[in-house]
Parts: C-alpha cells; structure tokens; sequence
C-alpha cells in the first residue's frame, strides 16, 4: 500500500502547527528567562514608589504583602503563571477579596489563594502603576503602535527596495555609492536625534507639519483622516530609516546575485529588454529571500518605537514599556515582553510560510 | 549709460524684494488688563474722566498643558503622583486654600472661616453654602468626614494614610460645619486637611468601593471649574468648563492635559503653539527668552538640592532611638563622622562655579534647612559656607588628614575617628539619569580630589540608590527634597526617631537631642503663631548649618514658560492656575 504523496496545503498546515507546537517551548522559556531577570534587576517598585516621607512604612509594608512581592521569586512566577499564590499560616482573612479568593488548607498550613488569572490562562496581570488589568493596557495601545510600525515597515520597502536595485543596476556608479553612503549614515543616525531635527524643521520653523502626538488634540473627539497621516510622517520616516538601510543594502546584494544566474544570462542573450530582465526576472526572484528579514524587521520596527514613540508623543506599547520598565511595573514589562515575543515567532513564521509558498524548493 | 540704469534698477528691485522678505520684528504683545481707566482729553482747558466700560471677557478658547508623564489614577485620596494631581485638582473641593504667592493657608476654598479652641486642639470650620457637585447634589461637610473616614478604612490601600496621624475625631455639626479633635498641638496639622473629598453620595456607606470604582478613571461629577471630559491614557485628558462654578465659570471652554514625554519636542510644541505650558528646563531658556510669542514665570521652587553625609558606619546601620524612646548611641562613620572633614567639604566646593556651570544659573547658594520662601521661619543672618581651598586643607591638616606618603590623597595620621592610615576615600552616589546630578558629581569629586579626598563617584539606578539610602548603607549622596511646602517642620529629616534603617527619612543618621527639642517645640507652640515659632526655626537652621548632616547645594529654581493665548495670567510661585476662571481669549 503507498502512501498518497502529500499536497502542498495539507504540507503547509502541518509545518504551521508543528512550528506553533514549538512556539509552546520558547514561550515558556521566554517568561522563565524575562521573569527572572526584571524580578531581580535592581530596584525596588514599592521604594521607588513610596520615597516620601508621608508614607508610613507600614503602608509599605502592606503595598508589598498586596502585591506579593514580599514572597520569593519562584513563588512569584507561579502566581504570574497559573494565578495560584501561596502563603504559609492561615491568611485567607487578609487576602480574600472579590477576584481573590482564598482557602486554607490546614494539613499544610498553607492558604492557596486563586485570583483566576495568570498567564496560562491568558491574563497577564494587573499594572503596579496604574491598576490596569496588563491586557488591556497594552491593547489600548497596540493600534498606535500597529498604524506606526506598518507604515515605517511599508516606507522602508517602497523606497529601499527600488534604492537596493538601482543601485545593483548602476553598480559601482555615483548613485550607487552616495546610495552607500546613505545607508551606513542611515543605520547609523541616532533615532532620537534626526526625530529631534525632523521636528524642528518641518514643526517648529517650516510648520508643515505637527510635533507629535497620533491627532490633533481637542475638547470633542472626530475623526480626520488627513490629520491622522499628517501626524504619522515624522514618526513614520525616523522609524523607517534603519529599514531603508537594511533592505536597500540586501536588495542590492540579491540582484546582483540574480543577475549573475543562468537564466538572466538566457534572458539576454534572447534579446529580452533590459528594463524587463533587471524589474521582472531579477527584481522578482530577488524579492524572495527579503521574506526572510520579515520577522526581524518587525521585531526592529517594535524595538524602534519605543525611542520614536517617546519622541513623538505616540501612544503606543512601545513607549509604555519602557516608562514600565523605568518605573518598575513588573507585570507590565513582562506582559509586553510576552506579547513582544508572541510577535516575533509570528513574524518569523510567516516569513518562512512566505518563503515557501513563493519558493518550493524550501520545501524539500 | 542706459545699461547701467537698468542695472542700477535691477539691483534695487532685487534690494526691495529682499528687504520685504524679510521678517519683521514682531512686536512685543504685553499683557492687557481686563479693566481699563480711560483719560479723555476733549478740550483744551477741561479734563473729562470717561466712566470706565467694562471690556466683557472673551468666552472661548482651550488651554494645552504640556506633561512628560500621565496621570494614575483621578482619586484624590488613591492618587500619589504629582501627575495625578494636575488633573484631578480640577474636579474636587477642598477645605482649605493657599495664596498663590506666599503659599500661607487662606480660606479661599470651602472653609470660609475657622475657629480654633484655646487648648488648640480643636478646629472647628465653616463651610462656604451653596457649593455644589455638577449632578446638582450640595457638597457638605459629610463629603469632607466621609473621605478622612475612607482614608483610615481598611478596606482602602492608601499612601494617605499619614494625614491622620494626631487626629482623634472628626464630627459634622451640621451640613456646613465640620470639627476636628487633634490628640495634641501641632501647627503644621493643617497641611493634612488639604487632600480633595470625594462625592460621599456616589460612594458605598462601608466605602468597600473606593478602591474600584469607576469614578476612579472617569469622575464624573466635579466641584471645581472644570467637568472631566475625557481621559486617553499616555496620550491627553482633556476637561470642559463647569458652567455652575461657585467662583463662576471660566470663560475658556476647556483644558487639556497633553502627555510629551521628550523635553526637546515639548519645547517644540510649545513654540508652534500646540501647547500653551510646559516646565522649562534650564537649557531651554535662551530658546525662550529669544521668542517674543512666550512669556517665562521665574520662581523659587520649595526645594533643594544637597550632599546627604551618613554619620553612622554604613556596615552597621542602627536605629536611632531605642523602643523606650532613648537615644542610641550610633556606631559613628570613620571618616563622616569627624566634623572637621565635613567642615573642609563644605568649603571646599565652589558654590558659585556650580549653580552657574551645572544648574545653569537656576538656582541660589542657600545656608540651611528651611529656604527663604518660609519667610517667617528663615533666617536671614545665617551666612553659606565661603569657597575658601585653602581653608578646607589647613581643616583638614588640624585634624590630622594628612598626605604622608605624597601620593595626592590625605591619610589619617592622628585624626578623630578613623584608624591610623586609614585613607581619605569616601564613596559619592547619585541617581543614574539625572544628568544634573551626574555633573554635580564629577565636579564635586573634581573638587574634594583637589584637595587630598579620593571620591569614589558613581551614578547607579534610582531604585537601587533608595535602597541605599533607606537602608544606609551609603557614605555621601547627591539628592534632593522638592514639594517641601510652605511650614519649616521638617522634623522627618533630622529626628532621631526617624533614624530607622530600611524606612526612616533621617537617614544620615544625625544625631543630636537638642536638634529634636527644639523640633518638638516648634510644632507645640500654644497658638501656633509665627513670632512664636519662629526663633526656634533660627536656633535649628544654626545647629544643622554648624553641623553639617548635609552639604546644602542650591536652592531650586523653577521655570516655565506659557503662551499668550489668554488675558489674565498672573502665576504664582504656588498656583500657576489660581485665577483661571478669570482668564480670557486675548483678541
């Protein structure tokens, strides 16, 4: 009996669950790796927060039992995990509240305390800082920063992709090498710095366009969609500019490879025109291996943002996270850096899906 | 000849054409008062005063506050940023006012007078009639006795816990009377009452819903002059005008609070006028000053920045009184210790080189704990520590600090309270980030090195370095105190029984009894008056000054610059928006 040879689509459902299958691991990984290091970077989150002489040092001491961070860290992480926390002696009195809900159990003189949540479960907790469930905190941004970090990612293809093959086209020319030029400068412009001129140029003196923020500000509330864009330009080529770099330097790279192939050499010599061989037959195939940058170029879109988002005003995650981060909101910086991570394997997942419904040949 | 006429010609057009593209001075728009005395000439002999007519304010208009950080929480008794406060402010009443510029307590607010008992324990205040919550209920005195109940109710977590120390009761006479018992006399006990009530009747009687409720993000009902409109979290909060004020509604139509984190682009902001006020840091003053469309409010802030010296060992932190309430003998600092070594830091530093290099001229030299903004309780007399190396070496060379082996740093040979060789190395700390303070350091151990001290300096994380200090574990340090209000008690600093090692803020570990005498005293004073208060504070100022627990830097200055947008602005170092329900749209 033979085994019917597999169809291109049931192949390609199986990879996408084994690799979410592997996701599971790494995930885990992440969140043991990333907890451990934010729980014992230095700094106290109740000191920082409480350093003022009106604070009486048992409203310390409570704001800590609350947040249970007086318990050991591995304690901690199995709290953030399965929403189960224990504590040694009978405290159900002290911890039961209307999410919390805690019983003793007396054999081992311990109360489990349930708050329903932890992340196995989806939730990722609640902000030391504002009381915010993680979730909602990071979707009230996620779309800011999904407007900003899609059209820096589509600049950075329109404009470097096109620089990447005129470049290969008139290699070695002065095009090509200002085009050089530009790319290291361009990697190598501090975002914070060309956001601060872009600003200052085209806000403060030019007044073409607005600072910062997602939309102009005002009492009622009315979409605009001209506003909305005015304000994404800034932000959105600062972001870019990295991107620009990498993938015109790539592309370059790659069509000159392609160029150099049996097929571009048939091409020619059949008297193929060159506009038609150099955007068609070697643009094409040369696009293909940028599927592969795909998943790091979202995770440099998102590392990005959050030096943009702080330049511009921008309400996005990116920014939050590190405001988090500087201020000690355990549950938030972990929240983000799950979700970060989550973003990444997708990313890099479908770079590969990509890479293979456009090649077959990665496929064997 | 004709070609050169025509040149000629050319050239003058093109002269014209530059000129006019030129910008041209914008005039410098003052302020305009809202009421104006006409003086009329109508002939030549007789002078005719024209009845002055009122120029009706202009309604309209928004303001755009500028924030690098975003409110928390719009609770007045959960909330504990400073953020918070610029945004709720707006919306809850409180019992008691403060003049904008000399930051005294006044009844401007909802008590509109007081009595007081003559034992001072007992205050009793009379409530403005008529205030009401923008859903049309009265505020009363049982919004005011609600809101200190719930702070002291177990069921809410609140770092305002503190505000009821020394109360024993608060009673409603009557809806517009309130009474509070103190256990004893203490004249800054005012400063508690301040907080803003909540609206009782929104609340559960047992308060078992403050902690979550959604007035907690969206209060509803408001007081003050403005409603609570909208809050967009890292991105605006933006308020509308209270139509039924007490004091009379505003003639703008709102406000809005606009989160820019960068300092850089809320500068921009401003200067395009998409915000209408920020804080100014010191590096940005020549871009203010140079543009005509801004004003500057210039103010002593109620602040300071010091170098902390711990005067215990920082290997053997220790409380410093003992449960009974006695005086613990702290195990002394090998080198902080020796008041001579402080004595030669303190005259060491070139005070001047540092206000006008690393705060950029936004500060003043300052000789003591309470700032000259108090100033009944400041005293005057009371000269800074003189820039004067030579000095500071012949001090250190008296008490036995010497460089014996000639390498540049000092040794003890003979001093008072290290081992014999020990070396002159002192640890310096500051927060990471705060790049004044980090300059402040390299300058400071620049300095100290000059004269045979081996500072250690190094900016770690803020974290950490409360840690550090709360734990004193710590040799010297760079911080500040801001938002030390306007009564000199600041007895959290220097009392030995707020020596505790992991939460006191005396945590240089000074020590000295008369020093908590006279604090004690000086907020028991019957009657609480400032004649009588007031040579106590010069006697503390003397001892700590000669004592040196620390080496005081500057004073803080504060800037910020605002639009011209609105007529009537008249900040104070206290409010800036004290008056805003006057303000109106300049033309």
């Amino acid at each position: 009996m033979h085994r019917r040879p597999e169809g291109p689509v049931q192949f390609m459902t199986r990879y996408v669950i084994r690799r979410l299958l592997q996701a599971i691991p790494t995930l885990l990984g992440v969140s043991v790796i990333s907890f451990v290091l934010v729980y014992n970077s230095p700094g106290d989150p109740i000191l920082i927060r409480t350093f003022d002489p009106n604070i009486t040092q048992e409203t310390r001491e409570i704001l800590r039992r609350q947040l249970g961070l007086d318990q050991h860290w591995t304690l901690q992480y199995i709290g953030w995990l399965t929403g189960v926390t224990l504590r040694s002696g009978d405290v159900v009195e002290e911890f039961t509240r209307d999410d919390f809900h805690c019983s003793y159990a007396a054999g081992l003189n311990t109360t489990f305390c349930n708050s329903g949540g932890g992340i196995l479960r989806g939730n990722l907790g609640t902000s030391i800082a504002t009381n915010q469930a993680v979730w909602e905190r990071l979707t009230e941004r996620m779309w800011a920063t999904f407007q900003l970090g899609v059209s820096a990612l589509l600049f950075s293809l329109l404009v470097g992709v096109p620089l990447g093959v005129l470049s290969a086209v008139r290699q070695a020319s002065l095009f090509d090498n200002s085009v050089r030029v530009l790319a290291v400068v361009g990697n190598a412009l501090p975002s914070f710095w060309f956001g601060l001129m872009l600003i200052y140029y085209f806000g403060v003196i030019r007044g073409w366009l607005p600072t910062g923020g997602i939309r102009t500000v005002s009492l009622t509330y009315e979409f605009d969609l001209v506003d909305r864009i005015r304000h994404l330009i800034l932000p959105t080529v600062v972001l870019a500019v990295g991107g620009i770099a990498v993938i015109s330097r790539f592309m370059r790279t790659e069509t000159l490879e392609v160029i150099r192939t049996d097929y571009i050499r048939m091409a020619r010599a059949k008297g193929v025109a060159a506009t038609r061989i150099w955007f068609v037959h070697a643009l094409g195939n040369a696009l293909i291996p940028l599927m592969t940058i795909l998943g790091p170029a979202i995770l440099g879109v998102l590392s990005g943002a959050v030096i943009v988002e702080t330049i511009f005003s921008w309400p996005g995650m990116g920014r939050m996270t590190f405001s988090a981060a500087v201020q000690r909101d355990y549950p938030t910086v972990l929240g983000a850096v799950m979700f970060f991570s989550l973003l990444t394997i997708l990313g890099n997942l479908l770079s590969d899906v990509l890479y293979g419904v456009v090649d077959p040949r990665v496929r064997l | 000849m004709t070609k050169n006429r025509f040149s000629l010609l050319a050239v003058l057009l093109v002269a014209a054409l530059v000129l006019a593209a030129c910008p041209q001075p914008t005039p410098v728009v003052e302020t305009v008062k809202e009421t104006v005395v006409v003086t009329q000439v109508v002939t030549q002999t007789e002078e005719v005063v024209v009845t002055p007519t009122p120029v009706p304010p202009v309604q309209g208009g928004v303001w755009v506050e500028g924030s690098s950080a975003d409110a928390t929480i719009l609770n007045p008794i959960l909330a504990s940023d400073s953020a918070s406060f610029d945004v709720l402010g707006w919306f809850f009443p409180s019992l008691l006012g403060q003049d904008p510029f000399s930051g005294a307590i006044v009844p401007t607010e909802m008590a509109e007078s007081w009595d007081v008992s003559e034992d001072g324990l007992v205050w009793t205040f009379n409530l403005q009639d008529g205030v009401m919550w923008s859903d049309g209920e009265q505020v009363t005195a049982d919004d005011f006795k609600f809101t200190y109940d719930a702070i002291g109710s177990d069921l809410v977590e609140t770092p305002r816990k503190a505000n009821l120390d020394n109360i024993e009761s608060i009673e409603v006479l009557d809806p517009l009377t309130i009474q509070v018992t103190y256990g004893e006399v203490k004249c800054d006990a005012l400063n508690n009452l301040g907080l803003g009530w909540l609206p009782s009747h929104l609340y559960a009687d047992d308060y078992s819903d403050v902690m979550d409720s959604p007035l907690n993000e969206n209060p509803t009902v408001s007081a003050g002059p403005f409603i609570f409109n909208e809050w967009i979290r890292d991105d605006n909060s933006t308020v509308l005008r209270n139509d039924n004020y007490w004091k009379g509604a505003p003639n703008m139509d709102g406000w809005i609070y606009k989160i820019v984190p960068d300092p850089g682009a809320r500068l921009a902001q401003l200067q395009t006028g998409e915000l209408d006020l920020i804080g100014v840091q010191p590096e940005q003053l020549t871009t203010i000053q140079l543009d005509a469309n801004l004003n500057l409010h210039k103010f002593k802030d109620d602040g300071y920045s010091y170098i902390g010296l711990n005067q215990a060992n920082p290997e053997n932190p220790q409380a410093g009184q003992d449960d009974e309430g006695n005086l613990v003998e702290q195990d002394p600092h090998p080198i902080l210790s020796d008041l001579a070594v402080r004595q030669a830091i303190a005259h060491a530093l070139d005070y001047d080189a540092i206000i006008s290099k690393v705060y950029l001229g936004q500060g003043y030299q300052i000789a003591s704990n309470v700032l000259p903004a108090v100033e009944w309780a400041h005293d005057p007399a009371l000269q800074p520590y003189a820039f004067d190396t030579e000095l500071a070496s012949q001090i250190l060379d008296d008490a036995g600090w010497t460089d014996s082996d000639g390498d540049g740093v000092r040794e003890c040979n003979g001093c008072a309270t290290a081992a014999a060789g020990a070396v002159l190395t002192i640890r310096l700390q500051t927060n990471a980030g705060n790049t004044t303070r980090e300059d402040l350091g390299a300058l400071v151990q620049d300095q100290l090195n000059g004269i045979g001290f081996d500072i250690q300096f190094e900016a770690i994380e803020f974290g950490t370095l409360v840690g550090e200090l709360l734990g004193q574990t710590f040799d010297m340090v760079i911080i500040g105190w801001t938002g030390l209000g306007t009564d000199p008690n600041d007895d959290s600093f220097w009392h030995s029984k707020f020596d505790t090692p992991g939460s006191g803020f005396n945590f240089v570990s000074y020590q000295n009894a008369r020093i908590d005498e006279l604090l004690e005293q000086a907020v028991s004073v019957p009657g609480c008056a400032t004649e009588d208060r007031a040579p106590f504070y010069h006697e503390i100022q003397k001892i700590i000054h000669d004592d040196i627990p620390y080496v005081f830097v500057t004073g803080s200055v504060g800037n910020t610059s605002y639009s011209k947008k609105f007529n009537g602005t008249n900040p104070g170092p206290w409010s800036f928006y004290h008056n805003i329900e006057t303000w109106s749209l300049a033309q």
